[in-house]
């Protein structure tokens, strides 16, 4: 009989055992084994509380499973296997570890009963993400890597404060929803919507994921946001100041990515947008609002995964990531196929009828309209304007077909399908973005709470698609305004970028200087302290010769040239020098002995003589 | 090719707003889901809403050189 076993160690297990395989082949079937198992793992895992392991006199809880953790468990190792499948033909070994202990670690916070586990796969989830970055090997990753890191350990101990005052004020160290209001609980809430990229916390997103390596990003879109959704459900349903959090950032996203050149970038920031939708859904807290949530976060995971596969592939095979360097290349007659699959990414986040957005984002839409909440209904449905107008049109339009500008060249760019795996991942995920849309009972299941919403109404259907056909009519308006401009978008992350090059600057010119100045000055005191050590007894006779040399310099200087004086000068400058570079060589000041014994006597005399009055 | 794409284009949305003049709401939460068209309208001067303000944004105050943190 095989035990169940927590999923999140399946995968910690498989990262540690990946870097022993040599053989590639074996590697690459332990790589898509491994999501398969943890899938499996799953399957078995009734729901309760179990795997507690005491520490310290706390409970470790590493199965907390209902179905709303078993919502987020599924789709997150459903997209380890996408993407695996994505990342096979990969050969640095050190990716593979760095996303299968991400995926882990993520899995870990899903299931955590309680919240120093919690806090701990949070913490190995910020540290492993970043690798993913990093193994970008250039200066922009290594540098966004940083910045990354250094904002989510911020993020952390924000969680790990409001942790501590947690349990301290109410003894229970127990992951349940969290009372809004008082500090423990606004540090925990600060700690969460870190991750979840909620502004102004959001510019880690939009600054790191762009510079990760292909395959990493298509990792990162998926886990670190979605899991900060799932913990905000866990704890903070209902949260008023959610609503309008999440309603702002979903609008916010969709202006940058307005403004954005760079591919990746672009669906970055809409990120941010479509997590808008999850974190408005929470704070809206009803059920249908809290169905919508998870829900979307199940399918943003897939058609986000979609369309960062197919960015990423375009930069894969050309090596250019700019709608500037892409626009009016034409590359849609050299790779139709991941074009297609694109396209069914972009139709499921602009919520098109038969497509999985469609089924999922109208759910928060809807609860927003069930609550009478008229700003953030239409805050919410302009958001879905832009989604469409940027990920459905202009990034493809640019990416793919596009015109240059009047009076540029246009340079040859070459381009191919990517490699077959990463097409193969790609299909499966646009078959799942499919699925899901056209049969959405599937999903409607997984939900924490039974579903009664029902998408495909033709009232739904006709004024989403009248939405979206007037949206791409205005699209075809301003085709030429749309273009990529080679800029980039101030954000909040210049509050942390600008002091820290001013920081840099401080430490390389005022505090540098000033470390030099010093250190010449000691060193100047160490040269002259040596050279007046060489030979300590002739330094009264140096002296004297010296104050010599300058008596007659002055004289010199008063009556006049004289050839007897400038010889004197010389004589005097050059015995100086002689002595100066004499060393100390004792048998050149050797006195006869009767000198010692005499100085000796002499002091014993003076000794005695102040015992004596001492004693007196 | 373009020209019969644009037709269709041109008469989905037509078809769209027709069609929709014969679906009402079941239950309306705002006044505006009463209005016909309404979610057409909406779409299109949002559509040109976004391009336009966040363009205007953009060019006056949030878009900097591309080496603006490098330079």
């Amino acid at each position: 009989m095989v035990e169940i076993v927590p999923p999140a160690f399946i995968f910690i297990l498989g990262a540690l055992l990946i870097p022993l395989l040599r053989d590639r082949r074996v590697r690459q079937v332990l790589q898509l084994l491994i999501p398969v198992i943890a899938f499996i793992d799953l399957l078995y895992m009734p729901k309760g509380s179990y795997w507690i392991y005491d520490f310290l006199g706390y409970n470790l809880i590493l199965g907390k499973v209902d179905k709303l953790s078993m919502c987020f468990g599924y789709v997150f190792v459903i997209m380890a296997f996408l993407g695996m499948v994505y990342a096979l033909h990969v050969r640095d070994v050190g990716q593979h570890v760095a996303a299968f202990l991400y995926i882990g670690s993520a899995l870990g916070v899903t299931f955590a009963g309680d919240l120093f586990t919690l806090f701990a796969f949070w913490e190995i989830m910020a540290i492993s993400s970043v690798f993913l970055i990093w193994y970008q090997r250039d200066s922009a990753a290594l540098d966004a890597g940083f910045r990354y890191i250094m904002v989510h350990i911020f993020g952390g101990c924000a969680l790990l404060s409001g942790i501590i005052i947690y349990v301290v004020n109410t003894g229970s160290t127990h992951f349940d929803p969290i009372q809004y209001g008082g500090l423990a609980s606004q540090f925990i809430l600060l700690g969460f919507i870190i991750n979840a990229a909620v502004p102004p916390f959001h510019a880690w997103l939009s600054d790191s994921y762009p510079e990760a390596t292909v395959t990493g990003s298509v990792f990162l879109t998926a886990f670190t946001t979605k899991s900060a959704v799932y913990v905000l459900l866990r704890a903070f349903a209902g949260v008023e100041l959610l609503v309008w959090l999440g309603a702002i950032m979903a609008v916010y996203g969709v202006v940058y990515a307005v403004l954005e050149n760079d591919i990746r970038r672009l669906l970055a920031y809409h990120i941010i947008s479509q997590v808008g939708y999850m974190v408005c859904g929470v704070g809206l807290g009803s059920e249908l609002a809290m169905n919508g949530s998870t829900a979307h976060a199940f399918c943003h995971i897939l058609y986000k995964a979609l369309l960062f596969m197919g960015a990423a592939a375009v930069i894969h095979v050309t090596g250019r990531r700019k709608l500037t360097e892409l626009q009016g290349r034409n590359l849609h007659k050299q790779m139709p196929v991941c074009l297609s699959l694109y396209m069914i990414g972009g139709f499921s986040i602009s919520a098109v009828p038969l497509f999985n957005g469609f089924v999922s984002k109208s759910m928060v839409v809807a609860a927003a309209g069930e609550l009478h909440r008229p700003m953030i209904y239409l805050l919410l449905h302009l958001a879905s304007i832009g989604t469409f107008l940027h990920t459905g049109l202009k990034l493809p339009y640019g990416t793919w077909f596009g015109r240059v500008p009047e009076g540029e060249k246009i340079d040859e760019v070459e381009a191919r399908e990517p490699p077959l795996n990463m097409l193969i991942a790609m299909g499966m995920t646009a078959f799942l973005c499919i699925y899901t849309g056209v049969y959405p009972k599937v999903l409607y299941d997984l939900l924490p709470y039974p579903v009664h919403y029902y998408p495909y109404t033709p009232y739904h259907v006709v004024t989403m698609m009248q939405l979206l056909l007037l949206t791409a009519a205005a699209f075809w308006i301003y085709i030429d305004k749309l273009g990529g401009e080679a800029t980039m978008s101030l954000d909040t992350d210049w509050f942390y970028r600008k002091p820290g090059l001013l920081l840099l600057w401080f430490c390389i010119h005022p505090l540098q200087n000033l470390r030099l100045a010093l250190q010449r000055s000691v060193a100047g005191m160490v040269v002259g302290v040596t050279s007046l050590s060489r030979n300590p007894i002739l330094l009264p006779e140096i002296a004297l010769r010296y104050l010599h040399l300058k008596v007659v310099n002055g004289l010199y200087r008063i009556s006049g040239p004289s050839e007897q004086r400038a010889e004197a000068l010389k004589n005097l400058e050059s015995r100086i020098t002689e002595l100066r570079h004499m060393n100390y060589d004792e048998n050149l000041y050797r006195r006869p002995i009767g000198l010692g014994v005499l100085l000796a006597i002499i002091l014993l005399f003076f000794y005695g003589l102040i015992y004596y009055i001492r004693l007196r | 090719m373009a020209k019969i794409l644009k037709y269709i284009f041109l008469i989905g949305i037509g078809l769209s707003i027709l069609i929709g003049l014969f679906f009402r709401p079941e239950h309306p939460h705002f006044w505006w889901e009463k209005l016909p068209a309404f979610d057409a309208i909406f779409g299109f001067v949002g559509c040109i809403l976004i391009v336009l303000g966040s363009k205007a944004l953009g060019h006056h105050w949030i878009q900097k050189d591309e080496d603006y943190y490098n330079g």
